[in-house]
């Protein structure tokens, strides 16, 4: 019957075999554990307190999904499956290796048939294994993608993980030379390889001394994958499922954390390692290099100095190059560089738009834009800003708006409608629309605004503006890093919403939408939801309220806008509006989840431009014009509208590809 | 090194301006006010002139609306002492008043240098630097972008009309009027305003009834009037050249 034998052929003659072997792996877990210890004391005792352990059943249900099943590993097609060959095999080899040793030490299960599918799933994995290898080598030493970190350091674990696998394989495969079973074909791999072993003609006393040798190598190639992991590229195996066990569980992704505040209640600010909390420093060590969220970052693709992949690996140096000094003499560590400024340049923190992709991306669920935010806050707290920001947050401060225009002009576009659009201060509104910032002010969405009051009325909604009572709702200004005047101005905002009567709130503006939904206190809300203009025509298109009498008929295509899609998930009410004006929708390559960034968002829109080599929003103008038979772009924000109509024009595609925002498609169906 | 920054609350343009019943000044309740645009660059220059040699800053502002808020704010940038000028400065009050003014609060302070916005858009009466040096007969200069200290005097960098530049050398104490400091005003994180107005004080001096003369009478103030139409010249340069030519003969200019 076939059963698995414990250390079959190793001779005795350096004692009894399970003494070295365990002898060696129990050392070499020693040192693993030891050196693992040193590499999570930095993070761990360097950073800051926060609490990661609560919900303990979503935590691992998120470490099955990311870490195990790797679901963003699989969201690409060549290198998710290239991964999880790998991932999966040595998973199972692993298993393999547990369940031989509760077979040998405690209890016997490995005979007969129980035996057969045991080796034949290791055999296949080994299979599927090399299969990943060669889709790694390949990837990595012919295709070369930009995104990959291309040191020795990576052909150093792949070729310890073949040489592993290889070498198991080898041993199984001289084992199976010698005994020659009647079920070896339950061992494809092996017994393939066995035919090579026969093949030499070699005797079976040769065979088991080569089988021997082999045995020892793989255990020797087992211990220094053990002794050398928390210092190669291979650590990720522990902090990558680190990092997703421990991600952020308290928040929505559009609601990022508040300024930290120092023991005596006082803002703190980033400016040294020891002022991200652990979670912080521990995202720099989990990441992968892998360099999805490079490929994914509009700031990169534009030629800017922002890589969030080299954003977690320039934390990364740091923390290992100075953290050990900082833990021995606290902050009073000379000559360690600044964090802000030095080991994160301020161009690179002031590239970001915030729009969120590298967080979509990461497979071991990395918080980019937390740190990056963060660090903006040390920034604006020392004033380092172009002039461009200061004058808009000098703006913002003094009258609520970017555009430095009164605050008592704010309604001036809502004049001369008849009946009078309601003061939402004065009346009671079933729809407080939330107009927000560009809506208001600027000279060349007035049009726009205009239409949407105008839908509206014709659906005969009962809604009101705040007038010159509203302010920015700040979602960009928490972005760019000002705290004090992001609560400034939600401050202001609530004090006048609390004293109005509304049902829900609407705005047209994604931005102001994410932090009024996600971040302003939710006594204000009450439990009233916030509507972004297209949810709010979506349930009237339900209830049969809203009915089109045009059919448009243009072929066009929809960006989603970041803080709609990405951040609140809002991706099938306009669609389906769009649908529902007649028009015909082709996707872009990068849409839903994966949208692309106008370069707009996180405060960038206030900014100087930078010198890139191809602005944001004209790539996207480029990815939509390039769709056959496509009209026009649609956007449901106005920022984009600001962005795409600039970009249009600058990169010639103004007569061929509209930049048309979706209520000009509702108003002109109605 | 003691420098006293004297700054000035002007009607902040963004708002409409609107004339009062009298129909020779500002209404003063429509009026909002903010910090004079070049009194912030002196602010700023008092700053960097601490940074780089010690010193102590001292701000000095009239009791209107928006005060505190200038005031917090210099003391975020680095301003070590705050004086609010009260009373008899609702109405409108012109250069010579405000200059006797801050000349009586300055003395005292025995300053090193004093820094002023070199102008703002509110003078009616000439700028308040030169007049404020009277009173407190210290030397004056104006016009000045960029300031460095050394044994009891000031190196100014003074701008003439026409790109010119001047490096003077000023005996301390003196009066300057800044044009512009040699750095833009920095950015105060409302944080930081928010604990200056915790640790910082305001203290608050009632300066005597205002003395006004010497400013001019307002006859009338009013908003620019449409004047007749302008008449357009069409054609080619040339044309447009010759009928120019013709027009001015006609008015006898040539």
């Amino acid at each position: 019957m076939p059963e698995r034998v414990d250390f079959w052929g190793i001779p005795h003659t350096w004692g009894p075999p399970e003494l070295y072997a365990y002898g060696i792996m129990g050392l070499a877990s020693l040192v693993l554990l030891f050196r693992l210890y040193q590499a999570v004391s930095l993070w761990w005792r360097l950073g800051r307190a926060e609490k990661r352990w609560d919900q303990l059943h979503i935590r691992i249900w998120r470490l099955i999904q990311y870490a195990i099943v790797q679901v963003r590993v699989l969201s690409q097609r060549y290198p998710g499956i290239m991964h999880v060959a790998l991932a999966w095999a040595f998973f199972v080899f692993l298993w393999g290796t547990i369940l031989a040793t509760i077979h040998s030490h405690f209890i016997g299960f490995l005979y007969g048939h129980t035996y057969l599918v045991y080796k034949l799933a290791l055999d296949v994995f080994t299979a599927i294994f090399i299969g990943g290898a060669i889709l790694a080598a390949y990837r990595r030493y012919v295709l070369r993608p930009r995104r990959l970190t291309l040191a020795p350091r990576f052909t150093y674990s792949l070729v310890l993980i073949v040489v592993i696998v290889l070498g198991g394989l080898s041993v199984e495969s001289t084992r199976l030379a010698v005994e020659r079973p009647e079920w070896a074909w339950w061992m494809p791999a092996g017994w393939l390889v066995a035919q090579l072993w026969l093949a030499t003609g070699a005797s079976d006393a040769t065979l088991l001394d080569w089988h021997f040798g082999l045995w020892f190598f793989h255990l020797l190639s087992v211990a220094l994958l053990f002794v050398t992991l928390p210092q190669s590229t291979m650590l990720h195996v522990i902090t990558g499922p680190l990092n997703v066990f421990f991600s952020k569980l308290d928040r929505p992704m559009g609601r990022l954390a508040p300024q930290p505040q120092t023991a005596s209640g006082e803002p703190l600010f980033v400016t040294s390692l020891r002022d991200l909390t652990w979670k912080q420093l521990l995202d720099s060590e989990a990441c992968t290099e892998c360099g999805r969220c490079q490929d994914a970052c509009p700031a990169f693709a534009a030629g800017t100095p922002l890589s969030p992949k080299e954003l977690m690996l320039n934390i990364r140096t740091a923390l290992r190059r100075d953290g050990p000094q900082l833990l021995q003499r606290g902050n009073g560590a000379n000559g360690v560089p600044a964090l802000v400024g030095e080991v994160v340049q301020d161009a690179v923190l002031w590239s970001c738009t915030t729009c969120g992709a590298c967080v979509r991306e990461c497979p071991v669920l990395i918080e980019h834009i937390d740190t990056m935010v963060d660090m903006r806050r040390q920034l604006v707290n020392e004033g380092r800003m172009d002039s461009m920001l200061q004058e808009a947050l000098a703006n913002l401060g003094r009258y609520g708006n970017s555009f430095g225009q009164s605050e008592r002009v704010r309604g001036r576009w809502a004049q001369g409608f008849d009946p009078p659009i309601k003061d939402a201060r004065k009346e009671s509104v079933e729809y407080l629309w939330f107009v927000g910032d560009y809506a208001s002010y600027s000279a060349t969405l007035s049009d726009i605004t205009r239409k949407t009051a105008e839908v509206f009325q014709k659906l005969g909604l009962d809604f009101g503006i705040l007038y010159e009572g509203e302010r920015n709702a700040g979602n960009d200004v928490r972005r760019v890093g000002e705290e004090g005047l992001y609560e400034m101005l939600v401050h202001r905002n609530t004090a006048v919403l609390s004293r109005c009567s509304f049902k829900a709130i609407v705005t047209t503006d994604p931005h102001s939408y994410n932090t009024l939904k996600n971040e302003y206190p939710p006594e204000v809300l009450d439990g009233r939801p916030v509507l972004h203009y297209t949810e709010l025509l979506d349930q009237l298109l339900m209830t049969g309220a809203l009915k089109f009498s045009h059919r448009l008929g243009y072929t066009v295509t929809y960006s989603d806008p970041c803080y709609l899609g990405r951040y609140n998930g809002v991706y099938d009410a306009p669609r389906r509006l769009i649908l529902a004006t007649g028009c015909q929708l082709v996707e872009m390559p990068r849409c839903g989840d994966r949208a692309a960034c106008c370069g707009a968002g996180g405060g960038r829109i206030w900014m100087e431009e930078q010198a890139v080599q191809e602005r944001p929003s004209e790539a996207r103008i480029r990815e939509a014009a390039a769709l056959e038979g496509v009209q026009a772009l649609v956007v449901t924000c106005p920022k984009d509208v600001t962005m795409y109509r600039d970009a249009v024009k600058t990169t010639g595609y103004e007569p061929r590809l509209a930049v048309k925002e979706l209520m000009e498609l509702v108003h002109a169906a109605l | 090194m003691h420098i006293v920054v004297p700054v000035k609350l002007v009607p902040d343009l963004v708002e409409e301006l609107v004339i009062d019943a009298s129909g020779c000044a500002l209404d003063p309740d429509t009026l909002r006010l903010q910090l004079n645009e070049f009194d912030g660059h002196a602010i700023e220059q008092a700053i960097l002139l601490k940074e780089r040699g010690g010193g102590q800053v001292t701000v000095i502002a009239p009791d209107l609306e928006g005060v505190d808020d200038v005031l917090y704010t210099a003391a975020a940038k680095g301003a070590d002492r705050l004086i609010k000028l009260c009373d008899h400065f609702g109405q409108a009050v012109n250069n010579h008043a405000m200059a006797r003014a801050v000349a009586e609060v300055i003395k005292p302070l025995q300053p090193d240098l004093v820094l002023t916005g070199v102008q703002s858009h509110s003078d009616l009466d000439g700028s308040i630097g030169p007049l404020l040096a009277g009173y407190l007969a210290m030397p004056y200069v104006g016009y000045i972008a960029g300031v460095t200290l050394s044994d009891g005097r000031a190196t100014v960098r003074k701008e003439y009309p026409g790109g010119l530049v001047a490096e003077l050398e000023v005996t301390l104490p003196a009066v300057l009027g800044i044009q512009a400091a040699d750095q833009p005003p920095r950015y105060v994180a409302f944080s930081r305003i928010r604990q200056a107005m915790k640790s910082a004080t305001i203290e608050e001096q009632t300066v005597a009834a205002l003395d006004t003369s010497g400013g001019p009478a307002v006859a009338r103030m009013y908003k620019p009037e449409v004047a007749a139409r302008a008449t357009m010249l069409d054609g080619k340069p040339d044309e447009v050249a010759d009928q120019l030519v013709a027009l001015f003969r006609e008015l006898g200019v040539l």
